[in-house]
């Protein structure tokens, strides 16, 4: 009784304080001494209660079911539904459902509000192309292969290091050495986006040479190093006044990266991510492909395009099928396109040298119209219900399990491949099954799925607490 | 439901009879760099072989092992599943040979092993544990998250940081604070209603029990209301709100953002009630200092505005 009495106050409350319409997202949904309160007008568009039940956190209920008087789910869920004058509806609901589950630390409720797919501190993996830019070179590249960086000065420093997402943004690794006009750390790096900053006796400072650099987030910024791993050349037009480079990787954007003359050719080294692109030079306002290089690609428009591909070089190969017509190969890194990427015989076998960026892909081959799983290759992946071979290009970590012999099939599953049923399957070799992945830097979950049972590693003593009570191996890639 | 100074509150140490040692270190002001992931304070610290990030947590009260990387260390005591742990029951206490924070040596340190997995998973970044308040209580901790620095300084007899080695001048806040059960603890209010709250650099966010949510009106403007998943699949709502005024020491703080939650597990491990939790939103907004030799708050403006 007393409850009612509480609700027939609340009621007059309501009447006479109906938010204004203009206020209406802000007051509909609101708080009393001990209910959430939600007003709803029903004369409301239809998207607009759909916002409001958003606020409110409400699913499973529609506004064409709400219009009806169909008011169970929210029932069900434990509201109590008051109808007002005017076709407007007041829901409440105990303010003390708060307590069911109270969490015992603040990242436990948290944690569940921002949630980083990337690494902080990482650039973004999609940046397809980049040029350095600095007002004073303080990065360089030494003959040997490693990058050397550099600080200016600050020689009465005690202790400065270099801090980045190559060394996991470290404050005790990148230890720089003194010299007699500053500090210097080298570092093998392979090709990439490098965000990096100075960290001089415990403080962080940017490269000032650097003119390339990335908000970090918290009103500073990070400084960019792009390690190269291609050079355009354009060694015809010797006398041209502006050679411009565009291309895929830059939007076709002909008024960005510039040629430069050096001993009677037009170069520019760049970084070029990884996959297949394609590119034209702008030579005093004129099109042409590039004359040095033999692989092209005719665009919709009739356009002659030069086509690069840059990633770890390998073969598909394909035994026998000596009377086949056509082999063809079809994969995820392709769209699964079914008459791009055609084998050729070569002795005994069907070849194809091929350029891939780092990944996991699924492919089959098409033999004179005839899918086929590759028989040499035992790991396989189940996408859409179809059985592909699996391949992994820049492979950089080794699954093993040992000790189940008698299983007829070992599976891999984990965040990498978002816990895919029935997994990837694993060979055996010996008393061990294996499969090689490439996994990007940071956290990776994973289980082994053994004849339908999913257990965690038992060679890897990483593992957390998962949902089920089941746990799950854990393991970090570093860059 | 107030938290009572000087009122009978539990002490959960079962089984112990531990005095840390004291921590050693030729400095007199430290400099260690931090790192920002959302908002958490991040800085790198060394347990035995162990080197990576650790979390600057003022609401855990010492050292706070991740499971995943400590399960295997000795077992000093089975802790009650009461304890700070998120995942009940599997929590351990343990000791570590040596802490290294930067020039700072902590020999023979206790521990607690629990679960961290939930910050990994939404922060992506690799976690050894959370550096609570003991570690710190012989010192001064300066936080600027301006300049992305955290700095430790040793008092003079009286208790205070030499003249020399003070680098911020003129507070805009300065309180005393209660330290109970290793939890800084101080009376704050929300729209002129006295709270309880803990200070928790580890709380990405103000937080209010829902039981003193109606202290946030007439200004509180609920933003909306969520339901999320805990460790074990269980779930829980939270309600996401602003309100305007919140009076620390002699300072106002406006627009105020907090979740309304229930804070009564949280207050377990305080082995007292709390009203609320002063988090990010509150501790980003200036340059603190926690003396926690002679309880003391102090906030200052970014020097560089």
């Amino acid at each position: 009784m007393a409850k009612k009495g509480y609700i027939g106050l609340l009621l007059l409350v309501f009447c006479t304080m109906w938010p204004a319409l203009a206020q209406i997202r802000q007051n509909a949904f609101t708080i009393t001494d001990d209910q959430m309160v939600l007003y709803l007008d029903l004369k409301l568009k239809k998207a607009d209660i759909d916002s409001l039940l958003r606020i409110a956190d409400i699913k499973g209920v529609t506004v064409d079911n709400l219009l009806r008087g169909n008011f169970n789910q929210l029932q069900k869920d434990g509201w109590t539904i008051s109808h007002m004058a005017d076709n407007k509806l007041m829901l409440l609901k105990p303010l003390n459902e708060l307590a069911a589950n109270a969490q015992m630390r603040p990242f436990l409720i948290t944690s569940n509000m921002v949630m980083h797919d990337k690494q902080p501190g990482y650039p973004d993996d999609d940046i397809k192309f980049g040029i350095n830019s600095f007002l004073r070179q303080n990065v360089h590249e030494l003959p040997s292969g490693v990058t050397r960086f550099f600080l200016p000065s600050n020689l009465k420093a005690k202790k400065v290091l270099v801090s980045g997402n190559f060394n996991s943004w470290s404050t005790s690794k990148g230890v720089m050495i003194k010299t007699d006009s500053g500090w210097i750390y080298d570092i093998k790096l392979s090709a990439g986006e490098y965000l990096y900053k100075f960290v001089v006796n415990g403080r962080w400072i940017s490269d000032a040479g650097n003119l390339l650099k990335e908000d970090d987030g918290f009103d500073d910024h990070n400084s960019v190093y792009f390690k190269y791993n291609y050079t355009f050349r354009l060694k015809a037009f010797p006398r041209a006044s502006r050679v411009m480079l565009a291309g895929s990787f830059n939007n076709w954007n002909a008024n960005q990266i510039v040629m430069m003359p050096v001993k009677g050719e037009w170069v520019r080294p760049m970084y070029l991510h990884e996959g297949s692109h394609i590119y034209r030079f702008l030579v005093d306002g004129k099109w042409t492909k590039d004359p040095s290089n033999p692989n092209t690609q005719t665009d919709a428009a009739g356009n002659i395009n030069s086509v690069l591909n840059i990633g770890e070089p390998g073969v598909f190969k394909l035994n026998g099928f000596a009377n086949a017509k056509s082999v063809i190969v079809s994969g995820s890194f392709n769209k699964w396109n079914t008459s791009e990427l055609h084998l050729h015989r070569s002795g005994s076998q069907w070849v194809l040298p091929y350029a891939l960026p780092a990944g996991n892909y699924g492919y089959k081959f098409i033999v004179d119209g005839r899918w086929m799983t590759d028989p040499a290759n035992g790991n396989y992946m189940e996408e859409d219900g179809q059985t592909n071979s699996f391949l992994a290009v820049k492979a950089n970590h080794t699954f093993t399990l040992k000790g189940y012999n008698n299983a007829k099939q070992v599976r891999l599953s984990g965040t990498f491949n978002d816990w895919n049923e029935p997994g990837w399957a694993m060979v055996r070799h010996g008393d061990t099954w294996t499969i090689s992945v490439y996994l990007a830097p940071g956290k990776a979950l994973y289980k082994f799925i053994v004849d339908g049972n999913w257990i965690i590693d038992p060679g890897n003593k990483l593992w957390e607490q998962n949902q089920f009570n089941t746990g799950n191996s854990v393991l970090w890639m570093e860059r | 439901m107030a938290f009572k100074p000087g009122g009978p509150g539990k002490i959960s140490f079962p089984g112990a009879y531990w005095t840390d040692p004291e921590p050693s270190g030729e400095f007199a002001t430290l400099v260690i760099p931090i790192k920002r992931v959302s908002n958490l304070i991040i800085l790198e610290a060394k347990v035995d072989t162990m080197e990576g990030n650790f979390v600057l947590d003022t609401g855990a009260p010492y050292l706070v092992l991740n499971q995943t990387y400590f399960r295997n260390y000795p077992h000093y005591n089975e802790q009650d599943a009461g304890g700070i742990n998120g995942d009940a029951g599997v929590a351990f206490r343990t000791s570590v040979r040596n802490l290294d924070i930067a020039e700072l040596h902590y020999d023979r340190l206790l521990a607690d092993v629990t679960n961290l997995s939930a910050i990994e998973n939404s922060r992506n970044i690799k976690v050894l544990g959370l550096l609570g308040t003991k570690l710190f209580s012989k010192f001064v901790i300066t936080v600027d998250l301006f300049q992305n620095q955290l700095y430790i300084h040793k008092l003079n007899k009286d208790g205070e940081i030499p003249a020399a080695e003070q680098l911020y001048h003129d507070p805009i806040l300065k309180m005393p604070f209660y330290y109970a059960n290793n939890a800084i603890l101080f009376k704050a209010s929300v729209n002129d209603n006295q709270l309880w709250f803990a200070f928790d650099t580890g709380a990405e966010t103000n937080l209010i029990d829902y039981r003193q949510a109606k202290k946030l009106l007439p200004t509180l403007q609920v933003i909306n209301r969520s339901k999320l998943t805990g460790i074990g699949g269980s779930t829980f709502e939270v309600i996401y709100a602003k309100f305007e005024k919140l009076s620390v020491g002699e300072r106002v703080f406006t627009n105020n953002k907090v979740i309304i939650t229930s804070l009564e597990q949280m207050g377990k491990a305080y082995g007292r009630d709390i009203d609320g939790m002063l988090g990010s939103d509150f501790f980003g907004r200036a340059v603190f200092t926690i003396n926690f030799v002679k309880k003391e708050f102090i906030m200052y403006t970014n020097k560089n505005e």
